[in-house]
């Protein structure tokens, strides 16, 4: 993993306005981090916290109310060139979280794959299209015959790997995954992990892994951010985060997480969050980092208390 | 708890080897054998009526295109005489000669009905063509694109408002009573209500994961609806079009009713409808009303019924 | 030694779908002592939730259940034929829970109301008496201000209140069984704490029997008494919690545990069971798990395992336990699970 960033969020919000209501609703709050080439790094939050519009936004699909986003330098929301919008396209691309519903089932598996080649004309002619179909479903997994049949013939596990197949034949640099095993069932889970992880070997490529479970987001990526509400609460490389929680809501989201072991989880009790417990009226809350690689969101005095509890 | 000893002790011990893995076999459990379309046929053709409307409609239509060629017809517009006295065989009962009977200037009902069934599907299947048409091209653009939406629905709610039945009626009164009128009146408006009902439709698709995933692949917004929406909508496009051709049948009825229908040169359902409505009340001349309004009644239950079960058999809730 | 609620025997459960006939559970035996927690694990497909909708009559109409017996309170609610059999029984005395609160609870009504609804038809109680009965059964689920949510609106609940919502409908008529079809896979996880920390004080409270139905087994460690693990149809292995989870002896339930990420080697491949479950149009023959079992027998093929006791209280439906068959160790992953104390291994 280099040391070279690759997209960049700055000071990101996204508000969703309805005609109905007055009050824009914010759903994401100032948010900034960098993503690294190479590294997976997870997004984590329960719902509401804001954490697939951050992915959506990252592709375009909604747009920021305020703040950047750069891709390898360059700003890519808001107005863009067509060009830059093209490149765009190509080199971020997003794996969805059901499989039941994320592929056209009046398609056959030939177009969903190759949909995107066909918007950006990546292709001289018909065989090579074919080819880099053929080529997309190997790498995950299926056999190239399953091109001309259509997604209610498969399995969920299947349609996912479709989905990856889909986004992977477009070549991307950045795969941003919203919660893609969720709706999986368990012993299927392993398979697609496995297969994200030998993809990222082979091809090089970074991962966004946008998800709730925070037993997947342990074992899959290197880096962690937390979101409650719109906000990052906590960012730190996975296993600092996971051994060391410092920030109060990232402690309860841990505690609450049940361990596959009977005689330590009956001994457990969860902690309660009460997000009243910040006063924010005097001293105001900064981004800091209070340990090497580990970022808190918090007020002064709350820093201090935390780093020296944790 | 139960507990039960081996069935067989027969079973011999070179069973419990190992028995080797083979991956193939385990990739091959996953399929299944459901296609959509077979499914939707499948499940009409289990509903009897609507096999039964649907061989109705089919008779009733190819009988409609060969009738005048077949031995022996007449023509529905000359007047028939009587070989002897030259005079016109007024209101004739039906019977050997005129099987519908004639009406009240001698013309053959049974040539007069089929022509006249002939003029007002066509009708009626240009104007349900053209209404569906347009509704599915607005209502599509109408609730895919979210920019559009206000202004359309603006224009929408002013044209909901304005009664149909006054703006046909203005259109077939300032232009001359033809079969183009007709169309034109009825295609006016007609195509409103099938635009609102597929604008919800769409808006009900139009966030789901795969149109986000096709936005994220950068497919342009006409071939989202073309590829992704539209054909969602089939069953629900088949079923506003089986309603639009009785509905046609019915406003041009309605339409010769009030005086501004067809020229009486073209015979019609509506003509025939309407000259047997005026002498209705004498009951030795009612088959002048009952034969038009059977072949109505026949056309508009028999697509309606279609048009449900297949729209029932296309929701794939439906197929189990 | 406590009463058995529930004893399901040899149930065959079948559905007739496009004309073909579905074997959806085949020969399933469990008991449920009266306050246990029993937790039944599969995926989708295992028939677990078909089984239990067998015990409320909420099969779908084209399903049935073919043989076997299901005896709760000395009746056999297998040849329950009619509505009025089962009103005595569905929401009385064995009440569901399901997944999703949003769909469970009708939009246009208040939530007072649907829970008086209950009330009102199963208990006999009207006007004030009914209102007063709701008010403590919402504030028994914990639901703050009961006064002024009675009032209130489904939609105008966060997804956790309205699950408690849910469970104060089912809690209405004091039922003796609860079943819960996963009733937190909807939601976050720390209200899934609070939901699952809910029934189990409600448990204590009413000597509550509970099934919970789900695929989580961190959800399992924590609420199971008894563990049923379900595969194409079957209970393949049925035991209490520690024995299933320290001392699991049939190869799909050593699958399911080894999958769990928990568990895996960070940065190495995580074992993962391949292909997909059967089609169960089709008759099985032998174990329905060999043609994915890495360790299967060639009798795996042939005939199907019967019950082999491991313990009075833990049984398996596998031919590794056959004296005859191979010793053949569970993956060391799991191995020492009650070892297992959170922390992830790196290569």
């Amino acid at each position: 993993m280099s040391r070279e960033t690759i997209l960049e969020l700055q000071n990101l919000s996204v508000e969703f306005r309805t005609r109905k209501s007055r009050q824009p609703f914010l759903a994401v709050d100032d948010v900034s981090f960098q993503l690294m080439r190479g590294e997976t790094f997870g997004l984590v939050g329960e719902s509401g916290s804001g954490k697939t519009t951050i992915g959506r936004t990252i592709v375009r699909i909604n747009e920021a109310t305020h703040g950047q986003v750069y891709f390898k330098g360059r700003r890519i929301n808001g107005v863009i060139p067509a060009a830059l919008d093209s490149e765009v396209t190509r080199r971020i691309q997003m794996i969805f979280q059901d499989p039941m519903a994320s592929l056209n089932e009046r398609a056959k598996v030939d177009y969903i794959v190759s949909e995107g080649l066909y918007n950006t004309r990546a292709y001289n002619d018909e065989a090579e299209r074919q080819g880099k179909v053929e080529a997309a479903l190997r790498a995950v997994g299926l056999l190239p015959e399953f091109a001309s049949r259509f997604p209610h013939e498969f399995s969920g596990g299947q349609r996912q790997r479709i989905g990856v197949a889909r986004a992977l034949i477009m070549e991307p640099e950045i795969i941003i995954a919203d919660e893609p095993i969720s709706a999986l069932d368990v012993s299927i889970r392993a398979q697609i992990l496995n297969l994200l992880a030998a993809l990222q070997q082979d091809k090089g490529l970074t991962y966004i892994f946008i998800a709730h479970d925070l037993s997947v987001v342990r074992f899959i990526t290197d880096r962690v951010a937390v979101l409650s509400k719109g906000k990052i609460v906590e960012l730190a490389e996975t296993e600092e985060l996971f051994s060391y929680p410092l920030h109060p809501y990232t402690q309860t989201l841990l505690s609450a997480v049940p361990l596959p072991n009977p005689v330590v989880q009956r001994k457990r009790r969860p902690l309660i969050y009460d997000p009243s417990q910040h006063d924010y009226t005097v001293d105001k809350p900064r981004w800091a980092e209070v340990r090497p690689g580990h970022f808190l969101w918090g007020s002064e005095p709350e820093l201090d208390t935390w780093v020296a509890m944790g | 708890m139960l507990s039960r000893e081996p069935v067989l002790q027969e079973i011999s011990p070179d069973l419990f080897t190992l028995a080797g893995y083979d991956q193939e076999a385990a990739e091959r459990t996953g399929y299944s054998d459901y296609s959509y379309w077979g499914a939707t046929l499948g499940k009409f053709l289990q509903s009897k009526t609507a096999v039964v409307a649907l061989i109705v409609l089919g008779v009733l239509l190819i009988f409609t295109v060969i009738q005048p060629y077949l031995p022996g017809q007449r023509d529905p517009n000359v007047i028939n005489l009587n070989q002897e006295t030259f005079r016109q065989l007024r209101n004739v009962r039906p019977g050997a000669d005129f099987w519908f009977g004639t009406n009240s200037i001698g013309q053959d009902l049974w040539a007069r009905v089929w022509r006249g069934t002939r003029t007002s599907l066509m009708i009626a299947l240009l104007v349900a063509t053209w209404n569906v048409t347009l509704g599915i091209i607005v209502g599509a653009i109408w609730g895919y694109v979210r920019r559009l939406d206000r202004v359309l629905t603006e224009i929408y709610n002013v044209l909901d408002n304005i009664p149909t039945t006054i703006v046909m009626t203005l259109l077939a009164y300032m232009l001359r009573p033809s079969i183009s009128t007709m169309i034109i009146a009825m295609c006016a408006l007609g195509w409103v209500s099938v635009s609102r009902f597929v604008r919800t439709q769409v808006i009900i698709i139009r966030d789901r994961e795969y149109n986000l995933a096709s936005r994220c692949l950068g497919t342009p917004t006409h071939r989202i609806i073309t590829k992704n929406v539209l054909p969602y909508l089939v069953s629900v496009i088949m079923l506003r079009f089986a309603l639009a051709v009785p509905m046609a049948i019915g406003s041009e009825v309605f339409l010769t009713y009030i005086g501004l229908g067809l020229p009486l040169q073209i015979p019609s359902l509506g003509n025939l409808i309407n000259e047997g409505r005026q002498i209705m009340m004498i009951p030795a001349m009612r088959y002048q009303l009952i034969f038009p309004a059977i072949m109505v009644s026949l056309i508009t239950i028999s697509f309606y019924i279609i048009g449900n079960a297949f729209s029932d058999a296309a929701d794939p809730r439906n197929h189990t | 030694m406590a009463e058995t609620l529930l004893s399901v025997r040899n149930v065959v459960i079948k559905f007739s779908l496009r004309g073909r006939v579905l074997t959806a559970i085949r020969e399933a035996s469990l008991d449920v002592q009266e306050g246990q927690t029993l937790a039944i694990v599969g995926e989708s497909g295992s028939g677990k939730s078909v089984l239990t909708k067998s015990f409320v009559g909420m099969l779908d109409a084209n399903g049935w259940v073919d043989s076997g017996s299901i005896m709760f309170e000395g009746e056999d609610l297998a040849t329950f034929k009619s509505a009025k059999q089962w009103s005595r029984i569905r929401g009385k005395k064995i009440a569901m829970v399901f997944q999703d609160p949003m769909t469970a609870l009708n939009p246009l009504r208040t939530v007072g109301k649907q829970i008086e609804e209950t009330v009102t038809l199963h208990q006999q109680l009207t006007g004030h008496s009914a209102k007063q009965r709701t008010l403590e059964l919402l504030a028994d689920v914990g639901i703050d201000n009961p006064g002024d949510r009675y009032y209130q609106y489904p939609h105008e609940f966060s997804g956790g209140m309205r699950q408690r919502v849910v469970i104060a409908i089912a809690m209405s008529c004091q039922p003796r069984l609860l079943i819960c079809d996963e009733p937190t896979t909807a939601l976050d996880v720390t209200i899934q704490a609070q939901i699952l920390e809910l029934i189990r004080r409600l448990q204590e409270q009413h000597k509550l029997t509970v099934i919970y139905i789900t695929h989580d087994l961190g959800v399992v460690a924590q609420v199971a008494d008894k563990v049923a693990v379900m595969y194409a149809g079957d209970i393949i292995e049925c035991g209490l919690a520690d024995e299933v989870f320290y001392n699991a002896q049939h190869p799909y339930t050593w699958a399911l545990l080894s999958s769990l990420p928990q568990l895996g080697v960070k940065g190495q491949r995580l074992f993962s069971i391949q292909g997909t479950p059967p089609n169960l149009f089709n008759a099985v023959t032998g174990d329905a798990f060999a043609p994915r079992n890495p360790s299967a027998l060639k009798v795996d093929y042939i005939l199907r395992p019967p019950v082999f006791n491991i313990s009075p209280t833990h049984y398996a439906k596998t031919w590794l336990l056959d004296p005859r068959a191979p010793q053949i160790e569970p993956p060391p992953v799991i191995r020492n699970l009650h070892q297992f104390a959170g922390g992830q291994a790196r290569a």
